[in-house]
């Protein structure tokens, strides 16, 4: 496998399991959440190298979630995938330690470029 | 020179203008008509200050004229009855005279010529006045007279005076001319003979004496004073009434035992007035009226003097009335209508604000709930593509891809749209930083210095070196100033002109103005040009939203945006922002 496993968290599960089977296409295992509970419980049973992760979940809010994930595991790699974000948020979510931040609609070419560079990076 | 008339001609007769653009928001205004009111002012101020004024002027008046006429009454009355007490003197001393002699001498030493002529001698020395002395038998023969005309002899039967005589025991005739053909007045007395027959003494009394006793009565030349007899006919000349009738022109006055006095119209229409007295003697009754005529014009001419001076005054109290009242009013209705079209404007704004506010809300609702589906639109057909692109035996279909990529294109388009759409309603964190807005302009030129000189459009910048420098969100500044250039590019053809210019106004502000020759926008365009989706442009051309989201950011900055176009004459735009910013609060 080339990728290693992802993380997507987003409440709208056609679109979640959309995105999935698409990275899946490009050979990558991905697990999906719903809600960003299940997702901070996931981050800290399993090591999960990359989470792909909305701000507007049912029960947390992203930048919360990804503050949690930081904590728990420091090493892991956010991507945020939102439909409404601001500023603030964007800058919020740079600060706390996310590696990039784009909106819905996806441009998945976008995206492959950044889990390129990462594995790139990567040790 | 001109230019002073007519701002004193503006502010006595202002004109209340409402300029084309201000025309729409006459229904904001809390009055619609001005002039008006204006008017309205003027009437009401002037008729409280003058009419009591005019009404007190009028009544002051009417009192001056009666005691005018009451004063001329009784002035009139006390010269008839002084005159009237003369002329009863004089006659009654005379009868006094006459009877005295008569029964002093008797019928015989009177018809002695020689004595008779001595009695007249006596008395014209006692009383004077008197022109002759005649003894009169009671069948109307002359028996004997002393004076200047030879009348012995003649007979006086038919003498209407000879006739009283006898009747009433004495008698005051009118005055005539009689044999002597000379005018005169005869006074006489009947005695009894010693034989019990009647005799009459008469005496002939100068009319001469008269008339300078009743002159001397006659105070001014617009008086006059003379007798009648009770038929009307002048008895003593009088410079009122002339010619040849030798009749007063006016009515007999009734009979009254006291001096009277009335205001009459004479026969040419002027006022007068008349004073009269029916002359009595205590001895008999004669045949005179006294009469003073007196015009009252004449009488009124100082008062009239007077008041055409307080006519004048009267008049130039009410000028300089009308005039200040002119002007205050002017000044005050000018002084609301300025106010009243600041308030209209601000409502007008106030509107236009809450209306783009609750559109931008709608719009940030519907971005919200499109964004979603249109993702799942983008995954699904990323997918598909995905199958295709990855699987061998679709790689090389064109028709295939297109059509998808087709679909993924449009998601694009919507994405950038409801992006657009959010960045409009919402409310970013303002990061406020120091800005020269000379460099931020020029490197907004920048941008566009290819085009204008591809284009051959001249772009003048007129920024003051020392306008102070602006704190505000750099960012948002470079966006609403290129948003505005960038329409102005689109709106002029090739070798038009873009003017910007920016000056430090009132109140800490900076304005900035960006103006072009452009095509213009037309007055109903004007009113929706701020709003979201709002376009002139080619469907697929302009989203309608690039005006809308400069709005919402001037707005976020604290800053104010207008706009003025004329079609043919260009646009400009007006941005003005504070100085120094304000602290945010967040939404």
């Amino acid at each position: 496998m080339k990728h290693p496993d992802i993380l997507i968290v987003d409440d709208e599960r056609r679109y979640a399991d959309m995105l999935a089977r698409r990275l899946k296409l490009r050979g990558m295992v991905c697990k999906v959440c719903y809600d960003g509970q299940t997702a901070i419980d996931c981050v800290k049973q399993d090591f999960y190298p990359m989470v792909i992760l909305d701000l507007r979940l049912p029960d947390l809010y992203g930048t919360e979630v990804l503050k949690r994930m930081k904590t728990s595991r420091p090493e892991i790699e956010v991507i945020i995938l939102t439909g409404h974000g601001t500023e603030m948020d964007r800058e919020q979510c740079m600060a706390v330690g996310a590696h990039a931040f784009m909106n819905k609609p996806l441009d998945i070419d976008r995206l492959m470029g950044i889990m390129d560079r990462l594995e790139e990076q990567a040790p | 020179m001109t230019g002073e008339v007519n701002s004193f001609l503006s502010a006595v007769w202002p004109r209340f203008q409402q300029t084309g653009d201000e025309l729409h928001l006459s229904h904001y205004r809390t009055f619609q008509d001005y002039r008006q009111i204006w008017g309205m002012a003027i009437f009401v101020l002037i008729s409280t200050a003058l009419v009591p004024l005019v009404v007190i002027t009028m009544i002051y008046y009417q009192l001056i004229q009666r005691s005018i006429d009451t004063e001329s009454l009784l002035r009139t009355e006390r010269v008839a009855s002084n005159a009237r007490r003369a002329v009863t003197f004089f006659l009654e001393e005379r009868l006094a005279a006459l009877t005295f002699t008569v029964n002093e001498m008797g019928y015989d030493r009177l018809t002695d010529p020689g004595r008779l002529q001595d009695v007249l001698q006596n008395l014209k020395l006692g009383f004077g006045g008197l022109t002759d002395l005649s003894v009169i038998a009671d069948d109307g023969t002359q028996v004997a007279y002393a004076g200047p005309f030879n009348l012995e002899g003649k007979d006086y039967t038919d003498q209407p005076w000879f006739r009283d005589c006898l009747k009433n025991d004495a008698c005051v005739s009118e005055i005539f001319s009689g044999y002597r053909d000379v005018p005169h007045v005869v006074v006489a007395v009947k005695s009894i003979r010693d034989d019990g027959r009647a005799f009459v003494v008469r005496a002939t009394l100068e009319t001469e004496r008269l008339i300078q006793t009743l002159s001397s009565y006659k105070t001014g030349e617009h008086a006059d004073i003379f007798l009648v007899n009770h038929q009307g006919l002048l008895q003593t000349p009088s410079s009122f009434f002339k010619g040849e009738s030798n009749r007063m022109a006016i009515a007999v006055p009734p009979f009254a035992e006291r001096t009277r006095a009335m205001m009459k119209t004479d026969a040419s229409g002027q006022q007068i007035v008349v004073g009269y007295a029916y002359i009595a003697t205590k001895i008999v009754p004669t045949s005179f009226i006294l009469m003073v005529v007196k015009q009252k014009a004449g009488m009124m001419k100082v008062w009239l003097n007077l008041r055409r001076e307080i006519n004048w005054f009267l008049f130039l109290s009410a000028l300089v009335l009308v005039v200040v009242i002119t002007l205050t009013s002017s000044f005050m209705v000018n002084k609301i209508f300025q106010a009243d079209s600041e308030k209209a404007k601000t409502m007008a704004m106030a509107e236009q604000n809450c209306q783009l506010a609750s559109i931008g809300q709608l719009a940030a609702g519907v971005a919200h709930e499109i964004n979603n589906p249109l993702a799942l639109i983008n995954e699904t057909a990323g997918y598909v593509k995905d199958l295709f692109t990855l699987k061998k035996e679709y790689k090389d279909d064109p028709e295939l891809l297109d059509n998808i990529d087709s679909i993924i294109e449009a998601v694009e388009r919507c994405g950038t749209i409801t992006r657009q759409l959010l960045g409009f309603a919402r409310r970013f964190d303002v990061q406020n930083q120091t800005i020269n807005l000379k460099d931020m302009v020029s490197d907004v030129i920048n941008f566009h210095k290819k085009e204008a000189e591809y284009r051959d459009i001249a772009i003048h910048v007129d920024i003051p070196d020392g306008l102070p420098p602006i704190e505000t969100d750099r960012g948002k500044l470079q966006q609403i100033i290129l948003n505005l250039v960038n329409n102005a590019f689109q709106a002029i053809d090739n070798g038009s002109f873009l003017d910007i210019q920016a000056r430090a106004d009132a109140d800490d502000r900076v304005r900035l103005s960006i103006r072009d020759n452009g095509c213009g926008i037309s007055e109903e365009n004007l009113k929706k040009i701020f709003e979201p989706f709002f376009t002139t442009k080619k469907e697929g051309q302009g989203t309608g939203l690039g005006l809308s989201i400069t709005y919402g950011l001037v707005q976020k900055l604290h800053g104010n945006i207008t706009v003025e176009s004329q079609i043919g004459q260009g646009t400009t735009f007006v941005i003005t922002l504070p100085i120094t910013a304000k602290k945010e609060t967040q939404a």
